[in-house]
Parts: structure tokens; C-alpha cells; sequence
């Protein structure tokens, strides 16, 4: 009875969360003896507002899920096994297995580095530090705390440094990002985006003070570069004084400490010159020294925790997001009174129980994944109604990253082993993976959050060689396979499952059959345009 | 902390009205958002059936206004050259212009810009999207505020093509708010972007048909959807198909070398031909560039040569436009984002000047063969009406038939002026 023991310790936890976040405690009893997704969805429906869409069919739920935890669709045997399985728990069991893969971590790993780098650019030890946090399903705040504060002697995560370094990185005449790196502070970890109050209090958000840049400039203001080590690596000058400030419309000079906002400010001690460090840097053996007063570790202590509403929200609305193709507040990092959540009942429920849950995204996911909310086609419930985005009515279709795309290219077309195991005569995966992001990932800093397709991202799947290369037959591929296949019918289910995981309707088979009756005297090709134009279609291109 | 990449100085320069009049706009509803427009305002389909153009020669950097358009010789300030007369009495232009100096009969010079900025990096940005002062958001390019109001001319070539020396790309961040599909198509030295052309193992008889295939699966995964991804999608595809048929556009092997050397060899005077090609081809708004005018050093000798080039280039394109009767229809504008100053250096260069300036024009909507303002005897500051950037938009807003006072922008319920609310059309230069 696994099922009974979740909501036991669920129970315990709960009534962990009244005390850790100062919250009240959620609803009754009889409240709490819910699951999370059950709660979801009670909010969800309460508020919708008109027709539910139906529950996914089995195809479009299994390869949304895959999508979403695997980082791919499902290979045609994944498909046809789930399709032909009859039990009952066969979605759950699936939504299990996926978040137990190593497919998992990877896709988790490729997802946040380019919502926490936006594509800055590429470090291994940043991925090997994402890699493996996912993979030991690392809760949120510890993996926060060792991105805020990297430890170069902590090998496994020192890749973490690599959202800093990146940030103040100076190329040619380009300067150092450091607005940029304060605002991803705020923006990627609390959910807000304090940039435009660098110079003044934000002018349309009256949430947004300058002491809020400010406050979270004097935490990271310090960090610089360590160019001595061949791994991402960060130094810390010390805080010497307050960060003084001025708003350019209002001529009072201010200062503050660091300070988060929302938070109190925190002091600065004061030290005798040279008195700042316990361990003074040493330049013979480029140590940087240990700080008496890092402002960096304050601020992986402080920023991280149950306790800071805004660090809860934040990461409960960019996983609820990342799920379900809309924050509840949007867009991700406008948390503020004048930006309202979409379902503000339910954001607190999601934040709590995160923080309570102590940030098991695992979990957290999992939850998620169980919703009727998830589980609803994207086909719209009635003809000429468009629900509104915000009403989760019908699903939402989600971008695919470039690195889905990839996946779930060399998946469809039957290419994954070959291409992956670098058989001879087949690609390189890294040349592949290159080519697909520079013409399907988004520009540096730009966040990747909608479907936004380009016309270079058409000429790509149309033209590119290596992409068309996939379509020609080599043995046990999809083109391959299908050629083996005698009957019209049979090619159209092939097809179907394996590039867009559903079989064909009547309409789509007699098109397959036509297709080939008109080609018959060159099959390969024929099948490979038909390929081709399963992969180019929207049904593929997005995650629905 | 001396310089934020988001929050520009010309953002900071507010007024009462607009303070109480913003909303709280955010630049980050892009994406499917912008994709509202592909199903254009009843106002774009009125614009489409004229096909009006846009032609935008951008001099990056500063072209001295004293050295092209406003010469002011033998004055204090007036620097070596002579000006010389025009094909319009009356109307003399500096003798680094003698090319252009034929085709003035054509032009619609304007003499009395004065603007805000003087540093490139606000400069640029801000004349470019015409200063619409702070929204809370980034305006776009005017390049991709015509893609938007006005959509792709029928023939469906993308709307906004870039020309430029160097790199190709999308320059999406030319859109600002409006979503990166109106941002720049750029063709680096006019080279085709990347994939355009069919490999032979298609032919193109299969890639009608895959199309048509890849067409008739959209429709059907259309059906009961949500309309923007499925329509965005297909967009972009209709759009490489477009691009792929026109693959001539970057032969440029194709052109007659007299054309070619009208023109000129150099980047400018290639891409600017390419530039007409593109007009011709029906793409609505072409950009092309100049670099390297920002002569804080030798200034003289600088603009002897830039301005050659600039020359040649620009009035063979209004030449060839006039020929071919285009010009009722495409707009021609020639501009920097500011002036350059009156006073000489010590390096004998001119600094930048945003007080008084100019700004060549020509075509559709435009009066031909006239100037309009004029800076005072030493060409230091503008003795006329001054006209900003939002003057300009105005302007050629009005030429391209698109009502500034009516139409606004949507950004996301968010309505937006489409050129500055305070400013006003010049019409001593409208038709």
C-alpha cells in the first residue's frame, strides 16, 4: 500500500511546513489528507470557468511526459508497449520510471542550464555539476546555496561557479555583466526583476525599490575572477563599506549592506585594515584567502530557505511552468502585488509544499505529473472557444528546446543508437547537437520560454544535409524499417508511432497509400518525404 | 556599476503624462505574444494592397552634416570643402555630393534635426526606434515597427531584410516588445542565410510535395488547437519556401556590371544594389548599412573618402528608383544618429553633434526637390523649427499611409503610441 504510506508522511510534513515557513497551516485536516495533485486540480476546476478538455489520449499523454522528464519522445517500442499495456496505473508507473532514468537528470540538467545560463555559453563542469544534481535529485536550496557560494574545493559541484564567472567574463570590449549577473540573482532565484530599479525605484512596479538592486548589487559586488584554475572559479574582495547610491531622480544620497528584498539588512562588521581575512590570500600560491565576512556565503545562506516567500515561489512557479507551459505567475520573473498569480490560492499551496517537501523537486514533479490539470489534451473542449491561457483548461503547448528537438529527431527517425554510439559512417552526436542549437536555441540572454520558430529553424530541417541524412535508410532506422513493410497501412502506423507516438486516422493512412501508390518506383525517397514532413509539422515541433 | 546593458539614459527623460499615463508594461511578453500579428489589424490589409516600401540607408557612426547636406564653406566652422549647386535652384549640397547633387530634384532634405543624444550607444538605439521616451519597454527598430503594421508585401518575402557588412543572422532584438518576429533577417555582406538552398538529393518537384504533405499535417493538427503555434510555424516555413524560390536575389553574379560599378565595388554601394533587388523582389522594408563615419580624427580626409562611396551608392538608387517609377511608392531614407560638430578638434576630426543635423529623404509621401529647415550662419544650432526623431516617425508614418494618431500597438492589452505622443508629422516636407 504505498499509496497510503505518501500520505502519512505527507501528513508529518505538513505540519512541518506551519513551522518552517511561518504560513499558516494549509486548511483542515480533511484538507491535508489530500495529495498535492489532488488539491491542484481541486483549485484548477474550481476556477476555470467553463469545459474542461477532455483527459489526454494515451499517446499525446505519453509523449508529453516523455517530453517533459526524459527530454524525448518515446521510441516506437516505448510507444506501442504503453498503448497495448491495459492496467490501469500504467501512467503513474510510467511517470515513475521516467523520473528514475538516467534520461532524467540529463534532460533536467540541459533544461535548467538554459533557463540559469540563457545561453551564455558551455562549460563541462557546469553540466557535470547540473548532471549530478539531478541525478541524486539535489533539493533546490542546496543546489542554490552551492551556485550562490561556490566551493572551488568541492569537486563534484565547484562547476557551479560557472553562473558567475560566465557573467563577469570580459571579452574583447566587452565589460564585465555585473547589472546582469545582480539581475539574474533576483530574477532566476526570487522571481523578480529588480534591473530597472539599478538607478532609481522601479517606475511601474511599485514593488521594486532601488535598495532591492542595491541591496542584492552589495551582496555579489565583490566577486571577481579567478583566472588561476582551469575549472569555473570565483574571489571575494571584502565589503568595506555600505554600496552608496543615488536615484537619479530624487538627489538623496542612500546606502545599504546586502540586503534581500524583502529582507532585513544585513551589518557590516567592522575590521582593522588587513585585519579582513581568516586566511589572508596568498599571491605565491594564488589562494584567494577566506574571508572573515563573506557576503557571498550570507547570501547562500539567506537567499536559500524555507523561510523567504520569494525563493519558494519562485522555483514552485518555474517547475509548475516548466510543466505546464505557463507560470501561474507570469512572465517567471514579475512577482510582484501589481502581477498578480493567475491561481494566487494555489501558488501558495505549490510554494509551501515545496519549501515543506524541502525542495524535492523529484517530488515535486511527480505531483505535478499526476494532475488531471497535466493529464488534459491540448485539444481545445469546445469548436470556436478559445479558452483563456490562464485557466489550464485545455493543455498549453510548450516550447521544445533545441535539445528535445535533437533527442527526439534521432528518436523518430530511428537514428538514436547509431548516431549516439557514432557507428561508422553516422555523425558525430556533438556535431549534430551543434548544428541544432545554432539553429534552433534562442541567442544569448534571450529566455527561452515560448514556442517562437524561425525561419532559419525552417531552412534547417528543410535543407540541412545532416538532418536529411537521417531520412535516408541505413539499417534499423525508420526509413529502413518502414521499406521492409509491405502494406501501405502498416508503413502509416510505423510512421505515425514513431515519429508523432499515435496511429494515423483513416484520413492520414489513405494519404500515406496514395503517396506510395504514386511513387512506387522509388519507395525510399517516398518514404522519406513522408517522414520529413511528420517532422517539420507543428504536432512535432511542439510539445502539446 | 557605471553602465546598465537594459535601462538606457534616453529612457530616463520623462514626461508628467507619460509618468501617470504608463502601465505596467514589461518587456517580456514575447514569443507567441508577438505572434498576435500575424493576423494583421484591418489597417495592414488597407497598406498591403499599395505595397509601399521602405528603403533605410543607415550611416553608422555620424555623417558630418557640414560635409553633406548643410555646407556651410568659407565660415568659421565650415571645413575645406566647397558647396556646390543642385538640380533644384537655389539648393547647394557640399561637393563631396555631386552625384547626388543631379538627383535632387528628387530629394526632401531636412536640415533641422535636433535630437538628445550624443553617444552611439544611446544614439543609435534611440533614433532607431525613434525615442518614444520610457514605456517600460524597448520600441522597436522602425524597420520592425513597418513589419509589424504593415506585414510582408504579398509576394511573402520576409518583411525586414538587413543588408549589412558582416555577420547574417536574425536580429531579433531589433523588435523590442513587439516579439522576435519582427526582428532583422540579416544577410552578412549579402551572402544567403544558411540552408537556403535545396540540396540536390531533393528535387523540387519532392519538396512541393513534402510540403504539401508537411501542409496537409498542420491542418489537421490545426484543427480544435489553439491557433498561434500551428499558424507561427506554418508562417516561418511560407516564408523559407519564399526565400528559397528568390535564391537569385543573392546571385550576384546575375548583375550587369555597369550597374555594379555605378553603384560602387565596396560593401555599400553591393549591398545597396542588393538592396534594390530586394525592393524589387517585394521585400517591404530593406535596411542597408555604412560603418566606420565616427571621424573624431581626420574628419576631412574621412568624409573624402566615406562620402564618395555614400555618394555613389545613394544616388544610383534613387536614380534607378525614379526610372522605374518606384519612387511613388518606396521611401528613402539616409541617416545617422547624429550630426557631427561644427567645432574642430585638435585632430582635426568633429565630434558628435545631436543639435544640428541632417537627414536625406526621398519618395512616396515625400515632396521632391526640397529642403526643409535651417541651421543659423556657422551651422552651430538650428535656427528653424527643431525636429526630433519622433518628427521623423511621424513623417514617415504618414508616407507609408499609416495614421500615428490612430494606430497603436497592443503589448499584451498594453496600448502603445507608435510614434512619439508629444511630437508631430513635419509637413513642409509632405506631399
Amino acid at each position: 500500500m504505498p499509496h497510503r504510506v505518501r500520505s502519512l508522511s505527507y501528513l508529518r510534513v505538513l505540519a512541518f511546513a506551519g513551522l518552517v515557513s511561518g504560513s499558516p497551516v494549509l486548511g483542515s485536516i480533511a484538507v491535508a489528507e489530500e495529495l498535492l495533485h489532488q488539491r491542484i486540480d481541486k483549485l484548477i476546476a474550481a476556477s476555470a470557468a467553463g469545459d474542461l478538455a477532455a483527459r489526454a489520449e494515451d499517446g499525446e499523454f505519453l509523449r508529453r511526459v516523455y517530453l517533459d522528464l526524459a527530454g524525448r519522445i518515446p521510441s516506437v517500442a516505448e510507444a506501442r508497449a504503453f498503448l497495448d499495456d491495459m492496467s490501469a496505473d500504467k501512467r503513474t508507473t510510467t511517470i515513475d520510471r521516467l523520473l528514475a532514468s538516467e534520461e532524467y537528470s540529463t534532460h533536467m540538467a540541459e533544461a535548467f542550464d538554459v533557463m540559469l545560463m540563457e545561453r551564455r555559453g558551455e562549460h563541462d563542469e557546469w553540466m557535470k555539476f547540473l548532471q549530478t544534481s539531478f541525478a541524486g535529485n539535489k533539493p533546490w536550496d542546496q543546489l542554490v546555496r552551492e551556485i550562490l557560494a561556490p566551493d572551488a574545493e568541492n569537486e563534484a559541484a565547484r562547476g557551479a561557479a560557472f553562473f558567475y564567472t560566465k557573467r563577469l567574463e570580459r571579452y574583447g570590449q566587452q565589460d564585465d555583466d555585473m547589472p546582469g549577473l545582480v539581475r539574474d540573482v533576483g530574477r532566476l532565484f526570487l522571481g523578480v526583476d529588480v534591473q530597472c530599479a539599478q538607478c532609481h525605484d522601479h517606475l511601474f512596479i511599485d514593488d521594486y525599490k532601488q535598495e532591492h538592486y542595491q541591496g542584492l548589487y552589495a551582496f555579489v559586488g565583490n566577486a571577481t575572477i579567478r583566472t588561476d584554475q582551469p575549472f569555473p572559479a570565483i574571489a571575494e574582495k571584502p565589503l568595506m563599506k555600505e554600496v552608496e547610491f543615488t536615484s537619479v531622480f530624487v538627489q538623496v544620497p542612500k546606502s545599504t549592506g546586502p540586503r534581500l528584498p524583502g529582507g532585513e539588512e544585513i551589518e557590516l562588521p567592522l575590521f582593522k585594515a588587513g585585519e579582513e581575512y581568516e586566511v589572508p590570500p596568498d599571491r605565491k600560491t594564488n589562494s584567494p584567502g577566506v574571508l572573515k565576512f563573506s557576503t557571498l556565503k550570507i547570501l547562500a545562506e539567506q537567499l536559500p530557505r524555507a523561510e523567504n516567500e520569494f525563493f519558494n515561489r519562485n522555483i514552485a512557479n518555474r517547475l509548475w511552468w516548466l510543466m505546464m507551459g505557463r507560470g501561474l505567475v507570469d512572465p517567471l520573473d514579475m512577482q510582484h502585488s501589481g502581477n498578480p498569480p493567475s491561481h494566487p490560492e494555489l501558488l501558495d499551496l505549490l510554494a509551501n509544499q515545496m519549501a515543506a517537501h524541502k525542495f524535492d523537486i523529484k517530488w515535486f514533479l511527480r505531483e505535478l505529473a499526476l494532475t488531471e490539470t497535466y493529464q488534459r489534451s491540448g485539444r481545445l473542449p469546445a469548436e470556436g472557444t478559445v479558452p483563456p491561457a490562464t485557466s489550464y483548461r485545455a493543455a498549453l503547448e510548450k516550447r521544445m528546446s533545441a535539445e528535445q528537438l535533437l533527442r527526439s529527431v534521432l528518436e523518430a527517425t530511428g537514428e538514436s543508437t547509431r548516431v549516439r554510439e557514432e557507428k561508422e559512417g553516422a555523425p558525430k552526436f556533438k556535431d549534430v547537437a551543434d548544428r541544432f542549437n545554432k539553429a534552433l536555441a534562442n541567442p544569448p540572454k534571450e529566455p527561452e520560454l515560448e514556442f517562437a520558430p524561425s525561419v532559419k529553424g525552417a531552412l534547417f530541417l528543410s535543407n540541412d544535409t545532416l538532418v536529411l541524412s537521417l531520412l535516408e535508410r541505413h539499417e534499423g532506422n525508420l526509413v529502413d524499417r518502414l521499406i521492409k513493410l509491405d502494406e501501405a497501412d502498416a508503413v502509416a502506423v510505423e510512421l505515425y508511432l514513431s515519429v508523432l507516438t499515435r496511429r494515423p486516422n483513416d484520413e492520414e493512412r489513405a494519404d500515406v497509400r496514395e503517396y506510395l501508390d504514386q511513387n512506387g518506383d522509388r519507395r525510399e525517397a517516398a518514404l522519406g518525404h513522408l517522414a520529413w514532413a511528420l517532422l517539420a509539422s507543428t504536432e512535432f515541433c511542439v510539445n502539446h | 556599476m557605471s553602465r546598465s546593458p537594459l535601462c538606457k539614459p534616453w529612457e530616463h527623460t520623462l514626461t508628467r503624462r507619460q509618468l501617470l499615463g504608463a502601465a505596467a508594461g514589461t518587456a517580456g511578453t514575447i514569443g507567441l505574444g508577438g505572434l498576435g500579428g500575424l493576423v494583421q489589424p484591418a489597417v495592414a490589409e488597407e497598406m498591403k494592397q499599395k505595397e509601399k516600401q521602405v528603403l533605410f540607408m543607415w550611416i553608422d557612426g555620424g555623417m558630418s552634416q557640414l560635409e553633406s547636406w548643410d555646407p556651410k564653406p568659407n565660415t568659421q566652422f565650415g571645413g575645406p570643402f566647397r558647396a556646390i549647386p543642385t538640380s533644384v535652384p537655389g539648393v547647394h549640397i557640399s561637393e563631396l555630393l555631386p552625384r547626388s547633387a543631379k538627383q535632387m530634384h528628387h530629394l526632401a532634405i531636412v536640415r533641422s534635426m535636433c535630437t538628445q543624444d550624443n553617444s552611439h550607444s544611446a544614439g543609435v538605439g534611440r533614433i532607431q526606434r525613434g525615442d518614444p521616451k520610457n514605456r517600460g519597454v524597448t520600441y522597436p527598430y522602425f524597420g520592425s515597427a513597418v513589419a509589424k503594421l504593415m506585414g510582408p508585401c504579398e509576394r511573402k518575402l520576409p518583411p525586414y531584410v538587413w543588408v549589412k557588412p558582416g555577420s547574417s543572422g536574425f536580429i531579433h532584438q531589433d523588435a523590442g516588445f513587439l516579439g522576435p518576429k519582427y526582428g532583422a533577417l540579416a544577410f552578412g555582406d549579402g551572402k544567403p542565410p544558411e540552408n537556403l538552398l535545396r540540396p540536390d538529393t531533393v528535387s523540387e518537384a519532392d519538396d512541393a510535395a513534402r510540403q504539401k504533405l508537411r501542409e496537409a499535417a498542420n491542418r489537421r493538427y490545426g484543427e480544435l488547437r489553439r491557433p498561434l503555434a500551428n499558424d507561427a510555424n506554418s508562417y516561418v516555413y511560407d516564408m523559407a519556401q519564399t526565400l528559397m524560390r528568390r535564391s537569385d536575389l543573392f546571385d550576384t553574379s546575375q548583375y550587369d556590371p555597369r550597374d555594379v560599378q555605378r553603384y560602387g565595388t565596396h560593401d555599400l554601394g553591393r549591398h545597396t544594389l542588393q538592396g534594390l533587388k530586394m525592393l524589387e523582389a517585394g521585400v517591404r522594408f530593406v535596411k542597408v548599412n555604412s560603418y566606420g563615419w565616427d571621424t573624431h580624427g581626420d574628419n576631412f580626409n574621412g568624409h573624402l573618402s566615406l562620402m564618395d562611396k555614400f555618394d555613389q551608392a545613394f544616388s544610383a538608387v534613387v536614380e534607378d528608383l525614379a526610372d522605374r517609377g518606384m519612387l511613388d511608392h518606396v521611401l528613402v531614407i539616409a541617416m545617422s544618429e547624429f550630426g557631427r560638430t561644427p567645432r574642430i578638434n585638435g585632430h582635426v576630426g568633429r565630434d558628435h553633434w545631436p543639435e544640428a543635423w541632417s537627414i536625406a529623404m526621398a519618395g512616396t509621401g515625400l515632396k521632391r526637390g526640397v529642403v526643409a529647415g535651417a541651421t543659423n550662419d556657422k551651422g552651430t544650432f538650428v535656427d528653424t523649427d527643431e525636429y526630433d526623431i519622433g518628427h521623423m516617425f511621424h513623417t514617415w508614418f504618414r508616407c507609408l499611409d499609416i495614421d500615428a494618431f490612430k494606430v497603436e500597438y497592443d503589448n499584451g492589452g498594453q496600448p502603445l503610441p507608435i510614434a512619439h505622443d508629444d511630437m508631430q508629422p513635419i509637413t513642409a516636407v509632405l506631399a
